[in-house]
Protein backbone atom coordinates (compact mmCIF):
# COMPACT_ATOMS: atom_id res chain seq x y z
CA UNK A 1 0.00 0.00 0.00
CA UNK A 2 1.43 3.65 -1.00
CA UNK A 3 1.40 6.04 1.75
CA UNK A 4 -0.08 9.47 0.64
CA UNK A 5 3.68 10.82 2.85
CA UNK A 6 5.45 8.89 -0.58
CA UNK A 7 2.72 10.02 -3.06
CA UNK A 8 3.55 14.03 -2.03
CA UNK A 9 7.61 13.42 -2.02
CA UNK A 10 7.48 11.79 -5.16
CA UNK A 11 4.99 14.45 -6.54
CA UNK A 12 7.33 17.17 -5.48
CA UNK A 13 10.33 15.31 -6.93
CA UNK A 14 8.91 14.67 -9.81
CA UNK A 15 7.65 18.76 -9.88
CA UNK A 16 11.60 19.23 -9.23
CA UNK A 17 12.99 17.76 -12.35
CA UNK A 18 10.16 18.96 -15.11
CA UNK A 19 11.09 22.72 -13.83
CA UNK A 20 14.73 21.63 -14.58
CA UNK A 21 14.13 19.81 -17.87
CA UNK A 22 11.35 22.98 -18.97
CA UNK A 23 14.64 25.22 -17.59
CA UNK A 24 17.09 23.72 -19.95
CA UNK A 25 14.59 24.03 -22.76
CA UNK A 26 13.99 27.72 -22.00
CA UNK A 27 18.39 27.73 -22.18
CA UNK A 28 18.68 26.40 -25.26
CA UNK A 29 15.67 28.07 -26.97
CA UNK A 30 17.47 31.41 -25.48
CA UNK A 31 20.64 30.39 -26.74
CA UNK A 32 18.76 30.61 -30.76
CA UNK A 33 15.96 32.79 -29.96
CA UNK A 34 14.33 33.98 -32.83
CA UNK A 35 10.84 34.79 -33.94
CA UNK A 36 10.11 31.29 -33.99
CA UNK A 37 10.75 30.22 -31.03
CA UNK A 38 10.38 33.04 -29.15
CA UNK A 39 6.61 32.43 -27.69
CA UNK A 40 7.87 29.04 -26.53
CA UNK A 41 10.72 30.79 -24.52
CA UNK A 42 7.90 32.85 -22.87
CA UNK A 43 5.55 29.93 -22.42
CA UNK A 44 8.17 27.36 -21.24
CA UNK A 45 9.36 30.21 -18.68
CA UNK A 46 6.11 30.52 -17.14
CA UNK A 47 6.09 26.66 -17.19
CA UNK A 48 9.23 26.85 -15.42
CA UNK A 49 7.40 29.03 -12.69
CA UNK A 50 4.39 26.70 -12.82
CA UNK A 51 5.93 23.54 -11.95
CA UNK A 52 8.48 24.96 -9.08
CA UNK A 53 5.14 26.39 -7.41
CA UNK A 54 3.83 23.43 -7.65
CA UNK A 55 7.12 21.55 -6.45
CA UNK A 56 7.55 23.82 -3.44
CA UNK A 57 3.78 23.69 -2.09
CA UNK A 58 3.75 20.06 -2.43
CA UNK A 59 7.52 19.77 -0.79
CA UNK A 60 6.45 22.23 1.84
CA UNK A 61 3.41 20.56 2.60
CA UNK A 62 5.27 16.96 2.78
CA UNK A 63 7.89 19.12 4.66
CA UNK A 64 5.71 20.51 7.60
CA UNK A 65 3.79 17.62 7.90
CA UNK A 66 5.77 14.60 7.45
CA UNK A 67 9.34 15.17 7.66
CA UNK A 68 9.35 15.21 11.58
CA UNK A 69 9.39 11.02 11.54
CA UNK A 70 12.50 11.26 9.00
CA UNK A 71 14.13 13.48 10.55
CA UNK A 72 14.13 11.72 13.92
CA UNK A 73 15.84 8.54 12.00
CA UNK A 74 18.15 10.57 10.14
CA UNK A 75 19.11 12.19 13.23
CA UNK A 76 19.81 8.80 14.77
CA UNK A 77 21.51 7.21 11.77
CA UNK A 78 24.92 7.50 10.44
CA UNK A 79 24.68 10.04 8.25
CA UNK A 80 23.04 13.06 11.01
CA UNK A 81 24.99 15.32 8.45
CA UNK A 82 21.89 15.02 6.05
CA UNK A 83 19.84 16.83 8.55
CA UNK A 84 21.93 19.11 10.40
CA UNK A 85 23.47 20.32 6.51
CA UNK A 86 21.86 19.01 3.74
CA UNK A 87 18.05 19.69 4.35
CA UNK A 88 18.74 22.55 6.47
CA UNK A 89 20.47 24.29 3.16
CA UNK A 90 17.79 22.60 1.01
CA UNK A 91 14.48 24.03 2.95
CA UNK A 92 16.45 27.54 2.53
CA UNK A 93 18.04 27.75 -0.97
CA UNK A 94 14.86 26.04 -2.17
CA UNK A 95 12.87 30.04 -1.21
CA UNK A 96 15.74 31.01 -3.33
CA UNK A 97 14.65 28.94 -6.27
CA UNK A 98 11.13 29.71 -6.22
CA UNK A 99 11.90 33.73 -6.49
CA UNK A 100 14.24 32.65 -9.45
CA UNK A 101 11.65 30.87 -11.28
CA UNK A 102 8.70 33.80 -10.34
CA UNK A 103 11.31 36.63 -11.87
CA UNK A 104 11.75 34.17 -14.72
CA UNK A 105 9.00 34.76 -16.51
CA UNK A 106 9.25 38.51 -16.20
CA UNK A 107 12.67 38.20 -17.42
CA UNK A 108 11.73 36.34 -20.47
CA UNK A 109 8.99 39.02 -21.24
CA UNK A 110 11.62 41.39 -22.85
CA UNK A 111 12.65 41.20 -26.52
CA UNK A 112 14.98 38.71 -26.54
CA UNK A 113 14.93 38.52 -30.37
CA UNK A 114 16.81 41.95 -30.39
CA UNK A 115 17.72 42.52 -27.30
CA UNK A 116 21.12 40.29 -26.49
CA UNK A 117 21.31 42.27 -22.53
CA UNK A 118 17.86 41.05 -22.49
CA UNK A 119 18.88 37.29 -23.53
CA UNK A 120 21.46 36.97 -20.98
CA UNK A 121 19.51 38.27 -18.30
CA UNK A 122 17.42 35.69 -19.11
CA UNK A 123 20.74 32.78 -19.86
CA UNK A 124 22.11 33.94 -16.39
CA UNK A 125 18.64 33.44 -14.92
CA UNK A 126 17.80 30.38 -15.93
CA UNK A 127 21.55 28.73 -15.49
CA UNK A 128 21.41 29.48 -11.64
CA UNK A 129 18.08 27.35 -11.97
CA UNK A 130 19.11 24.68 -13.52
CA UNK A 131 22.28 24.66 -11.46
CA UNK A 132 20.29 25.07 -8.03
CA UNK A 133 17.75 22.78 -9.42
CA UNK A 134 19.86 20.03 -9.56
CA UNK A 135 21.81 20.73 -5.98
CA UNK A 136 18.39 20.25 -4.97
CA UNK A 137 17.58 16.29 -6.60
CA UNK A 138 20.73 15.87 -5.26
CA UNK A 139 19.80 16.77 -1.83
CA UNK A 140 17.03 15.33 -1.89
CA UNK A 141 19.00 12.32 -2.66
CA UNK A 142 21.21 12.31 0.30
CA UNK A 143 18.57 12.63 2.61
CA UNK A 144 16.58 9.97 1.40
CA UNK A 145 20.24 7.75 1.74
CA UNK A 146 19.89 9.35 5.23
CA UNK A 147 16.84 7.68 5.66
CA UNK A 148 17.91 4.60 4.17
CA UNK A 149 21.32 4.07 6.26
CA UNK A 150 19.30 4.63 9.53
CA UNK A 151 16.46 1.97 9.09
CA UNK A 152 19.06 -0.72 7.91
CA UNK A 153 20.09 -3.40 9.66
CA UNK A 154 23.77 -2.84 11.53
CA UNK B 1 9.55 51.83 -20.47
CA UNK B 2 13.18 50.68 -21.27
CA UNK B 3 16.16 51.58 -19.49
CA UNK B 4 19.70 50.83 -20.63
CA UNK B 5 18.09 48.01 -22.96
CA UNK B 6 16.27 46.22 -20.03
CA UNK B 7 12.73 46.47 -19.37
CA UNK B 8 11.58 47.96 -16.18
CA UNK B 9 10.02 44.74 -14.75
CA UNK B 10 13.30 43.14 -15.28
CA UNK B 11 14.98 45.46 -13.63
CA UNK B 12 12.45 46.23 -10.94
CA UNK B 13 12.01 42.56 -9.96
CA UNK B 14 15.47 41.41 -10.69
CA UNK B 15 16.47 43.99 -7.68
CA UNK B 16 13.68 42.73 -5.57
CA UNK B 17 15.27 39.54 -6.34
CA UNK B 18 18.81 40.19 -5.20
CA UNK B 19 17.96 42.09 -1.61
CA UNK B 20 15.63 39.07 -1.11
CA UNK B 21 18.11 36.64 -1.41
CA UNK B 22 20.78 38.64 1.05
CA UNK B 23 17.54 39.27 3.35
CA UNK B 24 16.51 35.84 3.59
CA UNK B 25 20.26 34.42 4.10
CA UNK B 26 20.23 36.81 6.54
CA UNK B 27 16.99 35.83 8.07
CA UNK B 28 17.76 31.89 8.31
CA UNK B 29 21.18 33.34 10.06
CA UNK B 30 19.31 35.53 12.23
CA UNK B 31 16.40 33.09 13.39
CA UNK B 32 19.08 30.41 14.17
CA UNK B 33 20.82 32.51 16.15
CA UNK B 34 18.27 33.91 18.11
CA UNK B 35 16.12 30.79 18.33
CA UNK B 36 14.26 31.68 21.79
CA UNK B 37 13.37 34.88 20.09
CA UNK B 38 13.03 35.15 16.55
CA UNK B 39 12.65 31.38 15.90
CA UNK B 40 9.79 30.72 18.64
CA UNK B 41 8.17 33.90 16.70
CA UNK B 42 8.09 32.66 13.26
CA UNK B 43 6.85 29.14 13.97
CA UNK B 44 3.99 31.09 15.64
CA UNK B 45 3.39 32.84 13.25
CA UNK B 46 2.15 30.46 11.00
CA UNK B 47 2.38 26.74 12.59
CA UNK B 48 6.05 26.23 11.25
CA UNK B 49 9.07 28.90 11.23
CA UNK B 50 9.96 27.76 7.45
CA UNK B 51 6.15 28.91 6.31
CA UNK B 52 6.64 32.36 7.70
CA UNK B 53 10.15 32.42 6.13
CA UNK B 54 8.67 32.06 3.04
CA UNK B 55 5.66 34.12 3.18
CA UNK B 56 7.97 36.82 4.34
CA UNK B 57 10.28 36.35 1.73
CA UNK B 58 7.55 36.27 -1.81
CA UNK B 59 5.48 39.34 0.08
CA UNK B 60 9.08 41.47 0.20
CA UNK B 61 9.67 40.35 -3.54
CA UNK B 62 6.52 40.79 -4.80
CA UNK B 63 6.00 44.36 -2.58
CA UNK B 64 9.61 45.68 -3.30
CA UNK B 65 9.79 44.90 -7.00
CA UNK B 66 6.75 47.22 -7.15
CA UNK B 67 8.21 49.48 -5.12
CA UNK B 68 10.77 50.02 -7.21
CA UNK B 69 9.67 50.41 -10.52
CA UNK B 70 7.41 53.54 -8.82
CA UNK B 71 11.03 55.02 -8.54
CA UNK B 72 11.89 57.96 -10.79
CA UNK B 73 8.82 58.72 -11.66
CA UNK B 74 7.41 55.72 -12.52
CA UNK B 75 10.25 55.22 -14.23
CA UNK B 76 12.17 53.09 -12.26
CA UNK B 77 16.06 52.20 -11.45
CA UNK B 78 18.57 53.26 -13.50
CA UNK B 79 21.26 50.87 -14.20
CA UNK B 80 23.38 49.29 -17.00
CA UNK B 81 22.13 45.97 -17.86
CA UNK B 82 26.17 44.57 -17.02
CA UNK B 83 26.26 45.61 -13.55
CA UNK B 84 22.36 44.45 -13.22
CA UNK B 85 23.23 41.13 -13.80
CA UNK B 86 26.36 41.00 -12.14
CA UNK B 87 24.30 42.20 -8.99
CA UNK B 88 21.67 39.78 -9.51
CA UNK B 89 24.13 36.92 -9.82
CA UNK B 90 26.08 38.34 -7.01
CA UNK B 91 23.50 38.69 -4.55
CA UNK B 92 21.96 35.05 -5.34
CA UNK B 93 25.69 33.30 -5.14
CA UNK B 94 26.64 35.47 -2.09
CA UNK B 95 22.96 34.33 -0.32
CA UNK B 96 23.56 30.79 -0.96
CA UNK B 97 26.89 30.73 0.85
CA UNK B 98 25.75 32.65 3.75
CA UNK B 99 23.46 29.52 4.24
CA UNK B 100 25.38 26.66 2.99
CA UNK B 101 28.02 28.03 5.17
CA UNK B 102 26.40 28.89 7.99
CA UNK B 103 24.97 25.42 8.31
CA UNK B 104 28.26 23.99 7.54
CA UNK B 105 29.56 25.93 10.59
CA UNK B 106 27.04 25.02 12.65
CA UNK B 107 27.34 21.69 12.20
CA UNK B 108 31.06 21.48 12.70
CA UNK B 109 30.90 23.64 16.13
CA UNK B 110 28.47 20.93 17.12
Amino acid sequence: MIKFADVALMTHATFGMLCIIASVWVFVDTLNASRGNVVRIKLMSRAVAGFMWLAFLVGGYWYVTYYYADKALILKGPWPFAHHLVMETKEHLVIMLLLLTTFLPIAASGNLVANKSARNVVLWVVGLIILTGMLMEGSGAIIGMGVKLAVLPK
Amino acid sequence: MKHNDLEKNTISYGLSLAVTSLFSALLVVLKELCDHSVLVWMSKATGHHWMTHGIIDVVLFVALGWFLGTLNGGHGVNISAEKFIKTVVGSVVISGLIIVGFYMVDMLAG
